[in-house]
């Protein structure tokens, strides 16, 4: 409809991608007026420079935010499923009462899901729920407000 | 506030919010987008169409289409998980909010449905590895490359193992002696015998 060759449109498309995930990466440092003194410099017609204006600021949010999954990722928390048993006998010893826990736990990773079986016995859990819990905690201490406080 | 179809925890906030959700929605149409939800946790297919047509005269938005059916699922699966009959239920739901033509009439689906529910969740229980099936053959060895007249009995057995996490049937191979046999068999009964006492 153009009337222009396949590898311009192309190129055309690739440049204004550059310009916005550029100007969408570093916003914070590209206040408002440096957008269009940035493109001025491309030398554009006012009317052109005005536009792609607007399509930066419409846009900004969702490319950043797109962005930002981009950013490669550690397996995440998916989900965990548990149950108790009790051991009561075994081939070699009669009469015992052994607890465990054995948990499945299930991860994300970039759309991979993975699961991990572990088991353990309820003192080590009660431990492990008090290391969580400590963990939690640090977020409520004075260092952790601060940093939140200043992010804000 | 404890409740005890959360288990004796308190309600959950977003179960909270949805009760006015679910408030807005007749009590007849409730039931029957119930049932819907029951269906879905029994594995079997949830039809969205109908639980669509259902919520259109509530003039609910589709995100609050999909709060309707988590809130009840949520409601329905942890009554089952803590075993809460259909009274404590309604009332519990009264509590919280829920008018009583819909507590009622939601703890009716529920009590109708109880124990397949509670049989399904007891199926999907965390199971790391099933035993699918035994097969067996018994066979005479005549004689090998060791001995020449060996003359004894030997049993093949083939476990069938579903592993539970890849829902992979995996054949485990056994050649068993006569005596050892005898030894596994004697031992499996005695590992019988333990189990029917405290069934």
């Amino acid at each position: 409809k153009l009337n222009i060759g396949v590898d311009t449109i192309q190129h055309g498309v690739e440049g204004l991608v550059y310009l916005l995930t550029e100007s969408s990466k570093l916003m914070a440092s590209i206040p408002f007026l440096d957008f269009q003194d940035s493109i001025h410099v491309l030398g554009f017609s006012d009317e052109l420079n005005k536009s792609l204006l607007q399509l930066y600021l419409d846009n900004r949010k969702e490319i950043r935010s797109i962005l930002g999954e981009l950013a490669p990722r550690l397996p995440s928390y998916h989900s965990l499923e548990w149950r108790l048993d009790v051991q009561l006998a075994t081939r070699s010893l009669r009469q015992q009462i052994k607890t465990a826990v054995t948990m499945k736990l299930h991860l994300n990773q970039n759309e991979d899901q993975t699961a991990q079986v572990l088991q353990t016995d309820p003192a080590t859990l009660l431990h492990l729920i008090q290391q969580l819990e400590q963990a939690l905690g640090e977020m409520k201490m004075n260092h952790c407000r601060r940093i939140v406080r200043n992010m804000k | 506030q404890r409740f005890r179809f959360c288990g004796d925890l308190d309600c959950p906030d977003w179960v909270l919010a949805e009760i006015s959700t679910l408030a807005k929605i007749s009590s007849v149409k409730l039931k029957l987008i119930c049932a819907q939800v029951l269906r879905d946790l029994l594995g079997e297919a949830i039809e969205y169409d109908k639980i669509l047509k259902l919520t259109s005269d509530a003039k609910l938005e589709s995100g609050d289409v999909k709060a309707t059916i988590a809130v009840l699922g949520f409601i329905l699966s942890s009554a089952a998980k803590h075993n809460v009959d259909s009274e404590s239920l309604s009332s519990e739901l009264q509590q919280l909010g829920l008018p009583k033509e819909h507590a009622s009439g939601l703890c009716r689906s529920y009590e109708e449905k109880q124990s397949s529910l509670q049989d399904r969740l007891r199926a999907c229980s965390l199971r790391l590895s099933q035993l699918g099936s035994v097969c067996w053959r018994v066979d005479y060895t005549l004689s090998s490359s060791e001995l020449q007249e060996v003359n004894e009995p030997v049993v093949h057995l083939t476990f069938n193992v579903r592993d539970r996490e890849c829902e992979k049937m995996t054949a485990v191979p056994v050649t068993v002696s006569a005596n050892k046999f005898r030894v596994l068999l004697a031992e499996l009964k005695q590992a019988q015998t333990l189990m029917n006492t405290l069934l």
